[in-house]
């Protein structure tokens, strides 16, 4: 009984102080950690991979005549990295960032405008070179879903 | 996802697999580390509970290093998994195990003489070994009936075919007997790790898959999570999705035999009883509200939870 005891009480003493300085001094983040994923939109084309990969379904693509809509709804993001794997662009990259604890839902809604141009000949869109160049009206055909045969919302 | 790899008829590489059971040790132990502290706890032992948890932290980061996440590993895809165990990462995870067990030796040496402890856990919570089998109870709960299911062996899935585990069953039916099983498990995934990370075969880590599965074919697959048998059974539907998945998680079947084990026993030893069996709750999959005035149970199904939770979030 006592023996264990002791025993009990050499593992705790052995153990010296193990506690963490973490909310005072930055916590140790390995290689390769996946964080809150950041997105630099000026490499986006808005080829919508991500969307169709992301298993929380998170991110929101809506087509508008000149523009692509992106939504980003992070809180539900479960930070499993799919839409940087995918991306051709690399636009997308795993911060470091862990701490996204916020009072407001909204704080972690991303929302994306690009600005997309449309193919003169098959009436696709595609991103345009700068936001600046504006999308050709005359040869607007329809937005992508309408060209695959569904209505748009 | 072996369940859809098995829908499709996709085998996934050896290098994959092995990684797979690497992880699912690597689960396995971090677990059973954090129900031995939970168990204490609830005996208000509560020196066990800092130690183990302490012990536990270094296979948290080991699992960060090889995954990027510490419990959301995001590891695994139909045909394969995402990361690689770095060869610079090997070296590093062997020390890690080497603390771990002799630590963890320490404990059971520590623990397996303490009296105070035997009086709440030896001879309490009794499931006979005929009783488990009726009431198809899995998992160390079973095992420390002295009946030998573990699907790894029974149903060998990742690499168990190559890596064998030792099922480890103790005749004591009490809450001790589990116990010991847990802890005595944890050597053992300590060894799988081991032998997995020596024997580490070369090649690639993910097959491509060429063509999605025809809708309708079916697989299912049978898991040792540290809680005992999960089941996963699978149809595959059109549109990359599928028609249907069902997943059977472990505790429902523990909660079964709760009543038999808790029979003409002391209320304080119901918490520990109930805890012995490591359950999970929100894995029963139901929910049911009672209104105090009005003593009125209602079940929620899961279409109602849906709908209830949609309203919540503000869509649909």
């Amino acid at each position: 009984m006592f023996r264990s005891k002791i025993k009990e009480a050499i593992i705790c003493l052995e153990a010296g102080r193990v506690t963490l300085a973490y909310p005072f001094a930055p916590a140790f983040i390995p290689k390769g950690f996946r964080g809150l994923p950041s997105v630099d939109i000026n490499r986006c084309v808005g080829c919508g991979g991500c969307a169709s990969v992301c298993p929380s379904s998170l991110v929101e693509i809506v087509d508008e005549p000149d523009r692509t809509t992106i939504t980003r709804y992070f809180e539900r993001c479960i930070y499993c990295g799919r839409c940087a794997d995918v991306c051709p662009e690399m636009a997308i990259e795993m911060t470091e960032r862990f701490e996204t604890a916020t009072n407001d839902i909204r704080d972690l809604h991303v929302v994306h405008h690009i600005y997309m141009a449309t193919c003169s000949r098959c009436g696709r869109c595609f991103s345009s070179q700068t936001p600046l160049d504006p999308p050709d009206y005359r040869s607007f055909k329809g937005t992508r879903l309408n060209r695959l045969g569904v209505e748009s919302t | 996802m072996e369940s859809v790899e098995e829908a499709a008829g996709i085998r996934a590489p050896r290098r994959a697999r092995y990684i797979r059971t690497i992880l699912l040790e690597l689960e396995r132990i971090h677990s059973h580390l954090l129900w031995l502290g939970i168990a204490g706890h609830i005996i208000g032992f509560d020196t066990v509970l800092m130690q183990s948890w302490r012990m536990r932290e270094p296979v948290m980061w080991a699992a960060e290093k090889i995954t990027g996440n510490r419990k959301t590993y995001g590891q695994n895809l139909i045909g394969g998994v995402r990361r690689d165990i770095e060869k610079e990462l090997i070296p590093e995870l062997f020390p890690m195990l080497d603390t771990l067990e002799q630590q963890w030796k320490k404990v059971l040496d520590a623990i397996a003489g303490d009296t105070t402890l035997k009086a709440r856990l030896e001879g309490v919570g009794i499931l006979p070994a005929d009783k488990a089998r009726d009431l198809c109870v899995v998992g160390p709960t079973v095992r420390g009936s002295d009946i030998p299911i573990d699907s790894r062996v029974d149903h060998p899935y990742a690499a168990y075919d190559e890596l064998v585990p030792r099922v480890i069953t103790f005749t004591g039916c009490d809450n001790w007997a589990r116990v010991l099983v847990r802890m005595h498990e944890t050597f053992e995934s300590i060894r799988l790790i081991r032998e997995g990370l020596k024997n580490l075969p070369d090649g690639p880590i993910l097959t491509q898959v060429e063509e999605t599965p025809p809708p309708g074919r079916e697989g299912m697959i049978v898991v040792e999570a540290p809680r005992g048998e999960a089941i996963h059974y699978v149809i595959t539907g059109s549109d990359y999705r599928p028609y249907r998945w069902r997943v059977r998680a472990p505790t429902y079947q523990q909660l079964q035999a709760l009543p038999s084990m808790i029979q003409h026993a002391t209320v304080a030893d119901v918490p520990i009883t109930l805890g012995s069996m490591d359950p999970c709750f929100s894995c029963t999959e139901r929910l049911e509200v009672i209104d105090v005035k009005t003593h009125k149970v209602k079940v929620y199904s899961n279409e109602e939870i849906l709908n209830i939770s949609r309203r919540k979030y503000g869509r649909g």
